[in-house]
């Protein structure tokens, strides 16, 4: 079940790589953050921790219904224009995706041994989190850039799953807080840059 | 050995009346009033009907070249896999195989729109090498990564292990190839975001343009072939990717696998509804989350199944 959700996830990720409009893109990392907090919820089953089902639960219905629908409020709020081409080219992205993800894994090799949980998820929470920094650097617009960020921490919030069996549950909401304060961040930002 | 006439046999038959059922669907959506989904064999009495006539300017690639197109595809629906257990097949057919005799047909249907001297066929002819040109790495990777799952490099055998045998553990992978390749199979069979088979304006064609200058029997062979490929592709699909319903008594497998195949074709419909065409540069987007997506699932394959 496991193996199926973080196939989905870093899917999910590429997908949004190639796309070029901004409400698609809130969609996909709304449906990525879905997948995260499957993922939570049945780690958190199977070893029966009970914080890292709440944490499952918090996930979706942060990241999956209210982080989207507020963005789109932003949006459409301050008239941003909805249109986010990369700079880079999909040509060069064709190359560079399949590149990243048989380096990390190449790289992450001879750390594998060390963790005892899932070794082989730590390599795709890594290549998702040097994905998500190739969505901030491909595109030119803030908003997309803050989508690249949210979707960083998307990825670290799964390595931080796989690879310790979930942290503390104080550390984790002290995570959503900040979430919560960087999108009012990002609301004054917009209502006084304007974009 | 008669079982396996029966399932090509089958095949042959059930080719245009699936092109015929997209279209019959896709109209009644869109509100009109739907042609019968038999229409393309009533076309095809037509066709054979008129005379040929060439351009005067073609050679006598004009006159090999149709059957050319038609040859190679013929010879891959000979080595479909099996569609009921017991039945005879070809085991040693793998992904180089089946992509190498497809681009030997499209490579003679560019030759065949080049040939006639006409500014609509050079356009054609470069739209299909540029869009064929995507497909093939998208669709190899994707076939080995379904033989790695099947645990057979041919694709016969890798049915019949799915059918056996299906490792939850691969689901991902499995349902990554899946998406692959349908959209390979939209973007091979010229349908809505790649290519729209229903006009003649000369901004969007790519097959209509090749063909133009065909007519009569000629014309009704390039159908016969686009509509084989679209049957052979949809075999491909099912086969591989519904893996269930070969180990029934032969008549229940048979009937699901047209079922299958029409469940394919109403898929085909409803996208070709709901979808815009893509602009021509927009393409490679579309196929580059097929290669990427057929990568992936050869990664996810060693990564994370185990």
């Amino acid at each position: 079940m496991i193996n199926v959700l973080i196939g989905f996830f870093i899917a999910t990720l590429i997908t949004s790589l190639f796309t070029n409009r901004l409400f698609r893109l809130y969609f996909w990392y709304g449906i990525n953050s879905l997948i995260l907090g499957l993922i939570g919820i049945v780690i958190g089953k199977i070893y029966s921790l009970n914080e890292l089902v709440i944490m499952g639960i918090i996930t979706i219905i942060i990241k999956f219904i209210i982080i989207p629908t507020v963005l789109k409020k932003i949006t459409l709020t301050f008239n941003i224009s909805r249109d986010i081409t990369p700079i880079m080219k999909i040509q060069y992205l064709t190359i560079l995706v399949p590149i990243i993800l048989v380096f990390t894994y190449y790289l992450i090799t001879p750390v594998l041994i060390t963790f005892s949980t899932h070794p082989n998820f730590v390599a795709i929470a890594i290549s998702s989190l040097f994905l998500s920094l190739l969505l901030i650097m491909e595109h030119k617009r803030m908003i997309a850039k803050i989508i690249g960020f949210l979707f960083m921490e998307n990825a670290l919030f799964l390595l931080g799953i796989v690879s310790t069996n979930g942290m503390p549950m104080l550390i984790e909401l002290g995570i959503f807080f900040d979430l919560m304060m960087f999108i009012l961040i990002i609301n004054l930002l917009f209502k006084y840059q304007g974009e | 050995m008669i079982n396996y006439m029966l399932t090509i046999f089958i095949i042959f038959l059930i080719a245009p009346f699936l092109q015929g059922l997209t279209k019959s669907i896709k109209m009644y959506l869109l509100f009109k009033k739907p042609l019968s989904p038999f229409q393309p064999y009533i076309n095809y009495m037509k066709l054979i009907r008129k005379e040929v006539i060439y351009a005067k300017e073609s050679s006598i690639i004009s006159r090999i070249a149709v059957f050319m197109v038609l040859g190679p595809i013929i010879m891959v629906v000979f080595l479909m896999p099996p569609v009921f257990h017991g039945s005879f097949y070809i085991s040693f057919i793998d992904a180089f195989t089946i992509t190498g005799l497809l681009s030997l047909s499209t490579f003679f249907l560019m030759l065949l729109g080049l040939d006639s001297a006409s500014a609509f066929g050079g356009i054609g002819s470069s739209r299909e090498a540029f869009i064929s040109a995507l497909v093939e790495p998208a669709m190899i990777l994707t076939i080995f990564s379904i033989s790695l799952i099947g645990k057979s490099i041919g694709v016969s055998g890798a049915v019949l292990n799915l059918n056996t045998y299906f490792d939850i553990n691969h689901a991902a992978s499995f349902i990554l190839a899946a998406i692959s390749f349908f959209i390979i199979l939209i973007a091979e069979n010229g349908r809505v975001p790649v290519d729209n088979p229903e006009t003649h304006l000369e901004l969007t064609m790519v097959h209509e343009a090749m063909i133009l200058e065909a007519s009569g029997t000629n014309l009704m062979l390039i159908e016969t072939a686009s509509a084989l490929k679209f049957a052979v592709f949809a075999t491909l699909f099912v086969s591989l990717f519904f893996p269930f319903g070969i180990n029934h008594c032969w008549c229940l497998a048979v009937l699901v696998f047209i079922a299958k195949l029409v469940l394919v074709s109403i898929a085909v419909a409803f996208i070709e509804v709901n979808t815009a065409k893509l602009r021509l540069f927009k393409v490679p987007n579309l196929l580059g989350i097929a290669i990427i997506f057929g990568f992936l699932s050869l990664f996810i394959y060693y990564v994370v199944g185990e």
